[in-house]
């Protein structure tokens, strides 16, 4: 793995830049990541892969494509790896990302569940589901905070993520109500600080 | 219930379908409706069997969106699986893909800039507390706490570790806790 930092590249320039993906290679990624990513919490493993190892996506863009993916509904995976795959292809690198995604867990949930009906419940195994999902919010917390690093320097900006975390995670309030009052206080903030410089 | 009668399929698409739209904040947000649709209205699953194929929904790898697979498997055999699995997904995949054209067509703009710039602490914030949550709704009491703060401290120190062997430690940790 390169530690070399990723080089810079501006908003304009990304597209043309970066040298094509090919498609196969798009799906293959993603249906190795659909077959290994235990637990939930596919956005953590989607970052995982696509910024910190592969570096297809750079930080902000992965937040600005959590961003449209929260106001968007359906399972948050499936949107961000819409949104991946369209970034580095369009819709032919979207399709190859989302069957890549969906088509090896498909298949092995249904030879899980084929398998598990003639074993029935296993005190063991629930509690070990209970640990793999402690570590799956591990990965969860994780890539919140190391994303974070890039997409919140400001102390307003951490300001806002604290009171978001605390309010939806920890007071349990409802994220749609949340979202409305703090992501135009945000953008406002985030539109002054641009017209300074 | 198995065969994949047409009846039952085209039943799976109408209850995936609809709940693929509105599920905002994720698949867990329709969870209970999911329930409700399975167990009591179309008696596709027993209550046992629905908490079931929840439990296996979560330990398969990939998005745990694929609780609708299993349930139109159960339902209506492969085909009945393939139905809801589409049903549930292709819906919010295309108008994320429109969002996301139309967020992209603006690329450039000051005010494009404001807008991702001032949305990225926000989603980051919603991340955290999706994990948060997660424990909150967990059985597993205060080991699963530590465990997780534990994981999060290993990730974050080396973030390009594979976190597969870390799921299994804990994993096998937990299977030695007193039930």
């Amino acid at each position: 793995m390169p530690e070399t930092p990723a080089p810079h590249r501006d908003r304009e320039a990304t597209p043309a830049a970066a040298p094509p993906i090919a498609l196969l290679r798009i799906f293959a990624v993603f249906l190795q990541l659909g077959c290994t990513s235990f637990g939930g919490g596919m956005a953590g493993w989607l970052y995982r892969e696509m910024v910190l190892k592969r570096r297809w996506i750079d930080d902000e863009s992965f937040l600005a494509m959590l961003a449209v993916a929260q106001v968007t509904p359906g399972s948050n995976g499936v949107k961000m790896t819409a949104l991946i795959g369209q970034r580095l292809r369009g819709a032919a690198g979207a399709t190859a990302a989302l069957a890549g995604l969906l088509g090896g867990p498909f298949a092995i949930v249904l030879a899980i569940a084929a398998v598990y009906a003639g074993i029935g419940r296993n005190p063991i195994v629930y509690r070990m589901l209970d640990g793999v999902a402690a570590a799956v919010v591990g990965l969860t917390l994780a890539t919140g905070l190391h994303s974070l690093r890039h997409g919140a320097r400001s102390p307003a900006a951490i300001a806002i993520a604290a009171a978001t975390a605390v309010s939806v995670g920890l007071l349990g309030w409802p994220i749609l109500p949340v979202v409305a009052v703090l992501a135009p206080l945000s953008i406002a903030l985030a539109f002054v600080k641009i017209g300074r410089h | 219930m198995r065969g994949g009668s047409g009846d039952a399929i085209l039943a799976l698409v109408l209850v995936f379908m609809p709940l693929s739209l509105v599920s905002f904040g994720g698949g867990n947000a329709v969870l209970a409706a999911i329930a409700q649709q399975s167990v009591a209205v179309h008696h596709w699953t027993s209550a046992r069997q629905f908490a079931d194929l929840f439990a296996l929904s979560r330990a398969a790898p990939g998005p745990g969106s694929m609780l609708a697979a299993l349930i139109g498997w159960q339902a209506a055999g492969i085909a009945g699986a393939a139905a809801a699995a589409v049903a549930f997904h292709l819906p919010s995949a295309v108008i994320v893909y429109a969002a996301g054209r139309l967020w992209g067509r603006w690329r450039g703009a000051a005010w494009h800039a404001a807008i991702e710039r001032g949305l990225a602490p926000v989603a980051g914030g919603l991340f955290l507390a999706g994990g948060v949550a997660v424990l909150r709704l967990s059985p597993g009491g205060w080991p699963q706490w530590a465990a997780a703060l534990a994981a999060t401290i290993v990730l974050l120190r080396w973030p390009r570790l594979h976190p597969v062997p870390l799921l299994l430690a804990a994993a096998g940790l937990f299977a030695l806790l007193p039930g």
